[in-house]
């Protein structure tokens, strides 16, 4: 085994595994959420970028904006339909219309997009940096470079700017929020657009690693379950590290042992941990 | 002078259970008024309903008005921002934030006639409050939490404010404070709504009492007619004992 | 009396649903729709049973189906068993992994509890697409004929019409099974469990174990008809466990109503219908299964059936004068 070469992978695989959870990660905290329509927008991200490139022409920077923009699109449907589930907190019906939402959502990619694989090529995915024995793409050093600006500029949007404010209030305590002048529903479609944004970007960054197909989305949910689970529910920082030790398990594990069965190893590890300590999950962030 | 707040015919539902039903109540400009009664009578209900508000999820029906325009259809945090400002019993801070972000929430322009505080004029209310500033919501004391609540509704520039209990849990010389800014407020020009179970505090500062039981005004009058009346004696015993 | 008329009046009904594909015409695309709608109405029924009664929604369920094909699959083909003990197999198989899953999910709640079955799934995809035990990403294909031998007679199914008998006998099995379930003290304890656990608690009822026992009944329905799903298809693969069985019983679950004990048949008769004979093609269909998903939980609490009522009460009512305006603005 190339033990540096399977560092660099386990970075890169967290760093994109973080990416891809940041969204829900601030969905749960701050809006008490799940999405289970977010690994299609992850799959959605990544194909309107390449359709934007591959079909249309455009360069790399334009498609990633207009992968964001489908992104929040998106968001803003399902929360317009949910709202009513929202303000109740409905969260079993809101599981179950997601489900359903990402079910139409590989409906409406394959009619859009095909069934079959794409590449998704980037101006970085073709270049190639060999440093002694190790192998990288400039798209995996891209990957970490937005990843950790992206982490960064959450942290601080959340520690001290004004919308940051509203949204640890509504995750605190959304009705108390209501007295402090928030207008809590605003804050909800923010939020879903939010989520929906930084899982199409994610896509649009982390897609060009594989091929892309209009099946995926399933698999994503989980990774994003995981590293949510795993760092602490609603936890911008712990996301961050579960990422990062999620890909560095992975990466290891399929050196170690088999490629096929990091899910269900990944799994096993989620497991204990929530039989280890089921009040972890509970602890709902900001709860006083 | 036509009063600041009017309420008409304001009934809530719990289930099917009518917890509350008052045919008018009006505040005027620059007027405080003290809601008394025992536990159960509905003060909190009342409180709640006339600003949309509730933990629960009552049925209310009635008119509320402020300042002569109807507000009933708007939505609480709407109401909020006309100038109607709860601040409610039990959790009323933000327990993950510090003071200082706590209040950060302002409004900046209000309209004509209102005047948010500024946080500098808030900690020169509740001296306190700027000692703790840098503190955790969580890690204030009932009387901080209490100030920090009321300097919350501040600045969002209220016209009336309604204090749910806000002398609950304290120490008798904090009772005093609190209510002795709350007094300080009407001197500003504004109108409160003061809801206590400390019957003999409340009614140093107020200038009318209401006295709800079994969700209905039962008595009415201002102060001083109030002060010597059994029936406020009797409240006032019934809280001590409760 | 009133009992007897009701005894034989669902007499006559499970007679008559035996005579619903000949009524159709009797074609063998119709009577193939019809043996599918049994098999995923049966699969549904175990669903129903978790999110209906139980009130927490499995994600996990697909892995029952799949665990009652593959346990078919690789009996009938590597062992030679035959239908009944490959039936015996799949209920205890998938016994086994709701005791496993249930263990495992027992102290969670909600979208936890739901994420986690969800994994369960996405693991057992991934189990089943890589492990060659389980035939790998080529499935499993050879399943032998539903054949029965007992002595004197023998009973082979070779078409669709032929499984038919088998697979409406198994759905009125289920739906016997679900109703007595409904009548029965474990069922009574799930509904308490699942409308106030904090009573259910005092009542002397564990919830825990209520879950589990709940769990041990649903579990085999599911699998029951991943047992004849194998048979019918006579060729299984990973794709058990893609999302489109579990929107199917999703859906079918929560698109009539909930606790009524032909809703699930009706929702899969529904789905099943338009796809197999109001097709506009697999992508088209999807979107048209999620929407109803979606629909039907966001703008129809309590389904198609709980709207028709809420209808049906308002225009009886609405010629009432004495309607209030009821007002609750903002306490959202």
């Amino acid at each position: 085994m190339n033990l540096g070469q399977q560092i660099l992978n386990g970075l890169v695989l967290g760093h994109s595994y973080a990416l891809i959870a940041i969204g829900w990660t601030v969905l749960l905290g701050v809006a008490r959420l799940v999405n289970f329509a977010h690994g299609q927008m992850y799959m959605m991200g990544a194909f309107v970028a390449w359709m934007v490139m591959a079909k249309v022409g455009l360069p790399y920077p334009l498609a990633l904006v207009t992968s964001v923009l489908a992104g929040v699109l998106i968001g803003f449907v399902m929360q317009e339909v949910m709202l009513g589930l929202t303000l109740r907190q409905d969260l079993v019906s809101i599981m179950i219309v997601t489900l359903g939402f990402g079910y139409v959502l590989h409906g409406v990619a394959a009619i859009a997009f095909g069934s079959t694989g794409q590449i998704l090529d980037t101006p970085f995915s073709t270049i190639n940096v060999y440093w002694n024995d190790i192998w990288f793409t400039g798209q995996d050093l891209f990957i970490i470079a937005v990843t950790v600006a992206f982490f960064i500029a959450l942290q601080l949007v959340l520690a001290k700017s004004r919308l940051g404010r509203l949204a640890r209030m509504v995750a605190e305590d959304p009705k108390l929020a209501i007295l402090a002048g928030v207008d809590v529903r605003r804050v909800y479609f923010g939020v879903f657009a939010f989520q929906g944004a930084a899982v199409a970007l994610a896509g649009a960054i982390v897609g060009p690693r594989t091929p892309i197909l209009t099946s995926m989305g399933f698999e994503e949910v989980i990774i994003t379950f995981f590293v949510v689970v795993l760092g602490g529910i609603g936890s911008v920082l712990g996301s961050y590290l579960a990422g990062l030790s999620l890909g560095l398990f992975t990466a290891f594990f399929g050196a170690l042992v088999s490629p096929a069965y990091t899910t269900p190893a990944a799994f096993l590890v989620l497991i204990a941990v929530l039989v280890l300590r089921p009040g972890g999950l509970a602890a709902k962030p900001g709860g006083a | 002078m036509s009063a600041l707040l009017e309420v008409r015919d304001l009934k809530v539902r719990y289930g099917g259970n009518l917890a509350l039903s008052v045919g008018a109540l009006s505040l005027g400009h620059g007027e405080i008024i003290g809601v008394v009664g025992g536990n159960g009578a509905g003060k909190s209900t009342l409180v709640n309903a006339v600003a949309g508000w509730s933990r629960g999820a009552p049925r209310v029906e009635g008119s509320v008005q402020l300042g002569g325009r109807d507000i009933s259809a708007l939505p609480t945090h709407r109401r909020v921002r006309e100038g109607l400002l709860l601040v409610p019993e039990g959790k009323l801070i933000f327990g993950t934030m510090t003071v200082e972000e706590n209040l950060a929430e302002g409004i900046d322009d209000p309209g004509e006639g209102r005047k948010p505080y500024s946080v500098e004029e808030i900690y020169a209310l509740f001296p306190r409050l700027a000692e703790r500033r840098g503190h955790l919501g969580s890690q204030l004391s009932g009387g901080e939490r209490q100030m920090l609540g009321i300097g919350r509704a501040l600045r969002l520039a209220p016209r009336a404010l309604l204090l749910d209990e806000p002398s609950i849990g304290l120490a008798p010389k904090l009772v005093r404070t609190v209510l002795q800014s709350v007094s300080d407020l009407r001197a500003h020009g504004l109108s409160v709504l003061l809801v206590e179970q400390n019957v003999k505090a409340a009614i140093e500062v107020v200038d009318r009492v209401l006295l709800l039981e079994r969700g209905q005004v039962v008595l009415e009058g201002t102060a001083a007619e109030m002060r010597n009346n059994p029936r406020i004696a009797e409240a006032y015993l019934g809280a001590q004992r409760a | 009396m009133a009992t007897v008329f009701g005894t034989i009046a669902v007499l006559a009904l499970a007679v008559a649903g035996f005579f619903v594909p000949a009524a159709f015409g009797g074609g063998g695309a119709v009577y193939s729709a019809c043996v599918l709608i049994a098999i995923f109405a049966v699969m549904a029924y175990g669903l129903d049973l978790i999110v209906s009664d139980l009130g927490e929604v499995s994600l996990g369920h697909p892995v029952f189906f799949a665990s009652g094909a593959y346990a078919t699959a690789l009996l009938s083909t590597e062992a030679g068993l035959s239908p009944v003990l490959t039936f015996v197999a799949s209920l205890a198989v998938a016994m086994a992994l709701a005791l496993l899953v249930g263990f495992i999910t027992l102290r969670l709640r909600e979208f936890v509890f739901s994420l986690v079955t969800y994994a369960v799934t996405v693991v057992a995809l991934t189990l089943a697409e890589n492990w060659s035990a389980l035939g790998g990403s080529d499935g499993i294909a050879g399943i032998p004929l539903f054949t029965v031998d007992a002595g004197i007679a023998s009973f082979r199914a070779v078409t669709d019409r032929d499984l038919w008998p088998v697979a409406y006998g198994l759905l009125l099995a289920t739906l016997w099974l679900v109703s007595a379930f409904r009548r029965s003290r474990l069922g009574n304890a799930a509904l308490k469990v699942h409308l106030n656990p904090r009573l259910a608690t005092m009542s002397g009822i564990d919830p825990q174990k209520t879950r589990l026992m709940v769990f041990l009944v649903s579990a085999p329905m599911t699998a029951a008809a991943g047992w004849l799903y194998a048979y019918q298809r006579a060729y299984i693969s990973a794709d058990l466990l893609s999302p489109y069985f579990l929107i199917l019983m999703l859906t079918a679950v929560v698109i009539i109503g909930r606790r009524l004990l032909l809703a699930p048949l009706m929702g899969v008769a529904l789905i099943l219908v338009q796809e197999k004979f109001f097709s506009f093609g697999g992508d088209v269909d999807r979107i048209i299964l999620g929407c109803a998903l979606i629909v039907s939980l966001a703008f129809l609490p309590g389904g198609i059936a709980g709207t028709a009522r809420a209808l049906a009460a308002r225009i009886r009512r609405s010629d009432d004068p004495a309607r209030t305006n009821a007002k609750n603005e903002g306490a959202t």
